[in-house]
């Protein structure tokens, strides 16, 4: 699929999941060799086309994501390239020790895609939403961890996480008309975090969908004179310890923004690079907070969790006062 | 081949495979194992892997063997010592510090062991991941997956039960090593299973039940052409330890060390 | 070009299809090519061609060609 400007804006219009959606179709005719294998989500991840046009590289295993995961492993197993899917959470806790199992300890290559993570499907109430999956699956070796900020991005870590040795854990965050971070074509490296912005005070790292609210709170801080280094870590695992080491270095705080809890998320994964240096800045970890808060839609739920650019901003000023 | 010889290899075979389960078992001493599953699905394995399972030697096409109740790993290790596959030195190793031969089997296709199992309920989702591939590619191999009758406890088993027949896997064949007894216990007191072979049929496998230490039957179950698209389910009945006074139905053996004494009082009975 | 030809270039790029498919009659899931994603890029294509931007209940609206050029009409476009 080109990637032009008039692209980046549909894939932006459609979400990140109709975006893939629309990748798989391109990704089959290159890898012939590419099985999907879904939970009954076809319709939800775009990818009711490639159903209808390649019945033969796409299997549904209906609600039964610890199956679906066991025979994504056999036909890996065979060398088949393999992407399972279905919404966040039921694609990594439901299943989670056959992840163990199957990914971590046999190393069978799988690429998953989970749904609407993060606070998008709201309105559902939280059985729905996902601020766990990234703290699970840290702790289960050789499984790679992508946060695509965008469209765009999402397209990119698909196709990247394919021809990566290990398998790949892409969480899909945000809906439709998703912000664009990534305003034109640019090299995707998994692992090689990108530096959006440079500032001497503050370091913003941030991945998924929300790092455009940290970029909206960058450029309000800038009119304070505060200036900002915004960068989108969209590998969490591993994590890219030298930019953080390099642009931590001059900073006077350090703050990860996520969609998820600040247990065992993004921000811990930053506190245990910073926690390696000698001198390191403070750390803010903003994201959810340990709870589960009532639902309601995703704008309602950034607000209630402190995660739109105003109540950065408010509680990055907070821990600069202290 | 000769019928009577060939049944006689399998149970010269199931017999070796009994006296390197005890002898493994011996030698990891206080470790312990996994006796009493062990036995009771000896003289399956042994069908399989004497007589029914082809190209065992070979990378292509080559017969597919998934130990869902991985814990009876013994039979398994011992099997594919009998195939060549794993050293004499190798067994001596089992369940010793930095070894290839865990106390639930630890994928290492050099031994021959495909998958890594031991957490129950996983292994049937696995070979239908193989029986698909196996279509799609053409290369007509069969995939063999024994499973216990307690790891039918495990929800994960059902989900596989209900895709398999969806995908016509009638390159499928699975065995339930039905000893009537879990960890702690029999399943009837645990969680009763009622009638297991209703089960299945109702899942929509082919499923059959047969005394699981009759070789004759078990041979003549694998010899079966079989039309149906359905994939394979065979009820196995067996007892668990069979094969030593000491261990047969016995539930204390399901993890037990075999000390010297019991160790050489097994291998006069077994003469 | 016409408005009337620049709104049927848009669905003719936008579904992907032969110009004979694209009649007054044609509605959304009618043809496999007008389903929720060529529905999108549809709107991405009709948003450049005529220079705007079309908003998401309008979107939703958007059931049929004949329709569309209602909707559109919201936007000053006439036919």
């Amino acid at each position: 699929m080109e990637v032009n400007s008039r692209n980046i804006k549909l894939w932006s219009s459609i979400g990140p999941r109709a975006a893939f959606g629309l990748s798989a179709l391109e990704l089959v005719k290159k890898y012939s060799d590419l099985m999907v294998l879904t939970c009954d989500v076809s319709t939800s991840a775009g990818l009711d086309r490639f159903r209808k046009q390649y019945p033969d590289n796409y299997v549904d295993l209906g609600i039964a994501e610890q199956n679906m995961i066991g025979v994504a492993a056999g036909l890996a197993s065979e060398k088949f390239k393999v992407i399972t899917t279905t919404f966040a959470p039921f694609q990594v806790m439901r299943c989670c020790e056959q992840i163990k199992v199957n990914l971590g300890y046999m190393k069978e290559k799988i690429t998953m895609v989970g749904l609407a993570s993060g606070l998008v499907l709201g309105n559902f109430g939280y059985t729905h939403c996902c601020v766990e999956d990234i703290g699970i699956l840290r702790s289960i070796p050789n499984i790679k961890i992508i946060s695509p900020s965008d469209s765009l991005e999402t397209i990119k870590a698909i196709e990247a996480s394919l021809n990566d040795e290990e398998s790949c854990y892409i969480r899909l965050t945000g809906g439709t008309n998703n912000p664009i971070i990534n305003k034109d074509d640019y090299k995707f490296e998994i692992g090689k975090s990108i530096v959006l912005e440079k500032g001497e005070d503050i370091l913003f790292i941030s991945s998924g969908a929300i790092l455009s609210e940290c970029l909206k709170a960058s450029n309000q801080l800038r009119k304070k004179n505060i200036n900002c280094s915004v960068v989108n870590m969209h590998t969490i695992k591993p994590i890219d310890e030298n930019i953080i080491n390099k642009y931590s270095t001059k900073a006077k705080l350090v703050v990860t923004v996520e969609e998820h809890n600040i247990i065992g998320g993004l921000g811990s994964a930053v506190s245990e690079v910073l926690s390696k240096k000698k001198n390191s800045p403070p750390l803010l970890v903003l994201g959810i907070r340990d709870e589960y808060s009532k639902s309601g839609s995703y704008k309602f739920l950034k607000e209630i969790n402190r995660l739109t650019s105003e109540k950065i901003i408010e509680d990055v000023q907070k821990k600069i006062n202290e | 081949m000769d019928q009577d010889q060939i049944l006689k290899d399998i149970k010269n075979f199931s017999k070796d495979v009994r006296k390197i389960i005890l002898r493994m078992s011996f030698k990891a001493g206080s470790a312990s194992a996994h006796v009493g599953g062990a036995l009771s699905m000896t003289d399956i394995i042994s069908v399989l892997f004497k007589y029914k399972m082809k190209n065992l030697n070979k990378d292509k096409e080559r017969d597919r063997f998934i130990l869902s109740k991985g814990h009876a790993c013994l039979a398994y290790y011992s099997a594919l010592n009998l195939i060549g596959k794993i050293s004499n030195k190798e067994l001596d190793t089992f369940e010793k510090d930095n070894s290839n031969l865990a106390g639930h089997p630890v994928k290492n296709t050099k031994l021959g062991i495909d998958f890594s199992n031991g957490s129950l309920g996983m292994g049937l989702s696995l070979g239908i991941g193989l029986s698909i591939s196996s279509k799609k590619k053409k290369e007509n191999f069969n995939v063999y997956v024994v499973l216990g009758d307690g790891e039918c406890n495990e929800g994960s088993v059902w989900e596989a039960a209900m895709s398999a027949p969806k995908f016509k896997l009638n390159n499928l064949n699975v065995i339930v090593d039905k000893n009537n007894f879990q960890q702690t216990g029999k399943n009837f007191d645990i969680m009763n299973l009622d009638n297991l072979s209703n089960k299945w049929k109702s899942f929509g496998w082919d499923v059959e039940e047969i005394d699981g230490h009759d070789i004759v039957k078990l041979k003549n179950y694998f010899d079966k052409k079989k039309d149906s698209e359905r994939p394979k389910l065979l009820v196995a009945n067996t007892i668990k330890g069979k094969g030593f006074s000491f261990t047969e139905n016995n539930n204390d053996w399901h993890h037990a060390i075999v000390t010297e004494k019991l160790y050489n009082e097994a291998m006069k009975e077994i003469k | 070009m016409s408005n009337t030809q620049k709104y049927k270039k848009a669905f003719i790029e936008g579904l992907g299809v032969d110009e004979k498919i694209i009649t007054d009659k044609l509605k959304y899931n009618d043809i496999p090519e007008w389903d929720s994603i060529g529905h999108m890029t549809l709107m991405s294509n009709l948003e450049e061609a005529f220079s705007i931007t079309i908003e998401t209940d309008d979107i939703v609206d958007f059931g049929s060609f004949k329709k569309g050029m209602d909707i559109l009409g919201k936007y000053k476009i006439s036919f």
